[in-house]
């Protein structure tokens, strides 16, 4: 992967810390689609397993979005309660925060949870809740962390919510605690939610290289491990550039270098590991990584071969919301998979730059539009899958489509080498399924068959 | 008998959610149909993706996409560029505008808005209208009542400039209530038709979220009732609403037009299918099917066969109001204690059971739910009927984890035929794992 300018990413708007030098483009009306910040904003902090997290609001934000999504845990499980202080008429016309305290205290009093997470919405931002003073006044009394989360709805995109959470974390977390002594300082993982269990693909990669993983933030997270994330050695900022603002502002504030990287294939792996251990600035630690990934990589070549024959030529298109759009692609291309189509609806212009260098010169790039501009790209280019998320798995099951899904509902894991192999195996399965035919004959009494009589 | 409301500041694991999203389920039972969530992005994103995995099929619903300063100063110019862009694009037949939260608490006037618009634009041909549902108020159930309602009422002024009406006595309106699945707004239409009526339900989404190939994508809803279709409902003989909560419409239609209207409260086990049929032979004067009477055999032979199963059993069912009053009626005929019933939002209807009901969340049905054999809610309380080790029966919305649940249907004898031998199975399986622990713990 090409390493990125600093003046470029001071450039780069909905991403980073530093003050927006162009605004994000504003949604459009009618045609909008993806989440909001408030779900931006938990995407990235809800994988914080052992947290209690309440939002602020009325019923539809919790109520409508809790239990959604496939960041898995190992051990505790409180962050898959849905907290709401479910707010009436009565909340909204007399305020409320006198509910929002009462909240606070009758979690932290029950559940008894390392901290708690305090999300506002649209309406409790609009009324004019002070959230930050209940939050700090009950931090105070309680003797635990409650921290607010300012990333109402209407402030802006998914995106946006990411780069927001990231701030709470850099405000009110990191450099709160400090590591056991004894363990060795290792690498911080910035934006790998544990999606199907991808994490644990990656730490077990990681151990075998000999590289602690210090902090994970937030896949598969323990509260305390984020407060000593300022003594990691170095950051990886995995695919998503909204936490590229965290990175870089715990780089001026603790001198922790980043590097952005990504373990979709078996190149960009071996690149991702390599540049851990480079930065680690430990010889015997390059050498161990050198000979896994080789190790690793030959191993994988062999069990794909019969994969790759399947999939040689194949045509794809590829709509991930934009941050996976780059690293996709890269391990499709290993897999021989041809990529004829490809989203940018959610991309910046350093991913689309990124996408660029990754796809021939006669892919198509979809900039927005909705799914009857995949499908008609799909149609064009005569692909033969579509792979993109969730939302659009039954457009594409309508149109008979073969489909991967590829994000955050997903159920298999496709990091790593074990990962491609996964990735591999299911576009296979996709590919070869008898529905394809069967949907596609009409049935017998529609079949035009001359019949003598 | 009571509705009581255990004392706690936060909700813990909701079975609410937003009325909004009841209003664009009720929309997607009309053909060509598309719903503009008139609120922040997040609002119809939330919906779409929660529709989606319980339905296992696209839904069609857009945004206003309203941002900060769109609420300070002109939401209502959000709201008129959605509607250009879904008129100039999609060309829907039916457009419902719903209000939320951000435009109800910013005091957005979109009523009037739409009003100018229409005139202005001359949106004729295509029916829209807007509701006021903002997320601090009712829930999935009553957001779906209340679209239907404004629905019904501009149907109703579309067509009073149309002239007179010619009653058709053959012809009967169904207003199935939320928590009918496709396969039961089927079943019912198919039971009513039986007798030799005609039917249109409104909304219909037996035919768009049933699951069909027979159009590709569309943005726009694949299926449903289409709107000449509604139109000509105006002139039914009869109205049969189904869920207590379709009550409100069905009475604007007896306002607006004069049409009798009937409602069945139950819709689950032999008591309710009893009356629903019996009430069609009365007033059809036709004779039962004789299909139906076999299935009434069926589900005789089927509870007797059971009820060996359901001996001692006690259940916990946590369900929106209308579905609650349902479940609750069918666990009742076969003999399951009910040790607690869970609702989302006091209604009426909950309000006249016969047992106590508790307006609270999936935490409080936990809580009261210790040592029940049988867990009934969305797929919300898996975890929850796990804690507590009773067996876990999906039911309502959201269901995510299990295959073809939209289908399923509990409406009618062969609905409640498949409902005992589903929680049956659910009990005799739990009781062999029982068994088999027990064996090997001694």
């Amino acid at each position: 992967m090409e390493p990125i300018r600093k003046d470029e990413l001071d450039a780069h708007a909905c991403g980073s810390l530093s003050p927006k030098t162009k605004p994000c483009p504003r949604p459009k009306p009618g045609e909008a689609a993806g989440g909001c910040s408030f779900d931006g904003a938990q995407i990235t902090l809800l994988p914080i397993m052992d947290a209690a997290h309440l939002v602020h609001g009325p019923i539809a934000c919790a109520g409508n979005s809790w239990e959604s999504r496939g960041t898995l845990s190992s051990g505790p499980s409180l962050s898959q309660y849905g907290f709401t202080t479910d707010l009436n008429d009565t909340g909204i016309i007399f305020g409320g925060e006198k509910k929002l305290k009462e909240s606070i205290d009758y979690i932290a009093g029950r559940f008894a949870p390392p901290a708690i997470f305090v999300y506002s919405t649209c309406v409790t931002a609009l009324i004019g809740e002070d959230m930050d003073a209940v939050c700090k006044e009950a931090a105070g009394r309680l003797g635990l962390p409650v921290i607010p989360v300012n990333s109402p709805g209407f402030v802006g995109s998914k995106n946006l919510g990411n780069r927001l959470a990231g701030e709470a974390l850099l405000q009110y977390v990191i450099g709160t605690g400090e590591p056991e002594s004894g363990i060795p300082l290792g690498v911080n993982l910035l934006g790998e939610y544990n999606i199907a269990g991808e994490l644990w693909d990656i730490e077990k990669l990681m151990n075998s290289a000999g590289i602690t993983l210090m902090s994970r933030i937030t896949g598969d997270a323990r509260y305390k491990e984020i407060t000593w994330a300022h003594r990691a050695k170095v950051n990886m900022v995995v695919c998503s550039r909204a936490l590229l603002g965290l990175a870089k502002e715990m780089e001026s504030r603790y001198g922790i270098p980043y590097f952005e990287g990504s373990f979709y294939g078996a190149k960009e792996t071996t690149y991702s590991l390599r540049q851990m251990a480079f930065l680690l600035n430990d010889r015997e630690m390059e050498r161990c990584v050198d000979r896994l990934t080789e190790r690793e990589e030959s191993r994988l070549l062999q069990e794909l071969r019969p994969y790759r024959k399947l999939l040689k030529g194949k045509k794809a298109v590829l709509y991930t919301g934009g941050v996976k759009s780059w690293s996709v692609i890269s391990a499709l291309k290993e897999l021989g998979v041809q990529v004829v189509g490809v989203g940018t609806n959610k991309s910046t212009e350093d991913d689309v730059r990124r996408i660029a260098g990754r796809v021939g010169d006669d892919t198509e790039y979809i900039p927005d539009g909705g799914a009857s501009r995949i499908i008609k790209t799909v149609r064009d280019r005569k692909a033969d899958l579509m792979i993109a998320g969730g939302r659009n798995m039954y457009v594409a099951m309508k149109e008979q489509i073969p489909f991967v899904d590829i994000n955050q509902e997903r159920h298999r894991a496709y990091a790593g080498y074990e990962g491609l192999l996964r990735l591999a195996k299911e576009l296979t399965y996709a590919l070869a399924n008898p529905i394809w035919k069967l949907a596609a004959s009409p049935p017998p009494w529609d079949q035009e068959v001359p019949h003598d009589r | 008998m009571t509705v009581n409301h255990r004392m706690k500041p936060a909700a813990v694991n909701p079975i609410k959610t937003g009325p909004s999203l009841g209003a664009v389920l009720a929309l997607q039972g009309c053909y060509r149909a598309m719903p503009i969530i008139h609120g922040s992005k997040g609002c119809s994103a939330f919906s779409k993706a929660l529709l989606t995995r319980h339905f296992r099929e696209p839904i069609a619903v857009q945004t206003s996409a309203l941002q900060e300063m769109d609420v300070i100063f002109d939401a209502n110019r959000n709201l008129e560029e959605a509607l250009d862009l879904v008129l100039s694009k999609h060309r829907p037949d039916i457009i419902g505008i719903i209000g939320t939260e951000l435009t109800d608490v910013a005091g957005v006037d979109y009523r009037a808005m739409l009003k100018t618009y229409k005139r202005e634009r001359n949106v004729r041909g295509s029916l829209a209208f807007s509701v006021t549902l903002p997320d601090f108020r009712g829930s999935l159930e009553s957001g779906f009542s209340s679209a239907v309602e404004a629905m019904i009422d501009e149907m109703i002024q579309m067509a009073g400039h149309k002239g007179a009406r010619h009653v058709n006595n053959r012809q009967i309106t169904l207003l199935p209530a939320s928590f009918l699945t496709p396969g039961d707004v089927m079943e019912l239409k198919e039971i009513i038709a039986s007798f030799g009526f005609e039917v249109i339900a409104v909304p219909d989404i037996s035919t768009s979220l049933s699951g069909h190939l027979l159009t590709g994508f569309s943005p726009l809803t694949r299926g449903g009732v289409r709107l000449d279709s509604m139109l000509q409902s105006l002139q039914s003989g009869l109205t049969i609403a189904v869920g207590g909560s379709m009550e409100r419409p069905a009475r604007r239609l007896h306002n607006a037009l004069g049409t009798p209207y009937k409602v069945f409260q139950g819709a689950m086990g032999l008591k309710a299918a009893d009356e629903l049929l019996h009430f069609l032979h009365q007033i059809s004067g036709e004779p039962v099917p004789l299909r139906y009477c076999w299935q009434r055999e069926n589900l005789l032979d089927c509870m007797l066969d059971a009820h060996f199963q359901f001996a001692g059993m006690s259940a916990i069912a946590a369900l929106e109001p209308d579905h609650l009053f349902s479940v609750s009626g069918w666990l009742e005929e076969l003999g399951v204690e009910q040790q607690a019933l869970v609702t989302s939002c006091e209604t009426p209807v909950v309000a006249g059971m016969e047992q106590e009901v508790w307006v609270g969340d999936l935490d409080d049905a936990e809580y009261f739910g210790k040592g029940a054999d049988l867990w009934i809610s969305s797929s919300h309380g898996i975890t929850a009927a796990r804690r507590i080790q009773a067996a876990f029966l999906p039911a309502g919305f959201p269901v995510w984890n299990e295959l073809g649940a939209h289908m399923a249907a509990s409406v009618g004898y062969r609905g409640a035929m498949e409902w005992t031998n589903k929680a049956g199975n659910l009990l005799m399986r739990r009781e062999a794992e029982r068994r088999e622990s027990s064996v090997r713990n001694r």
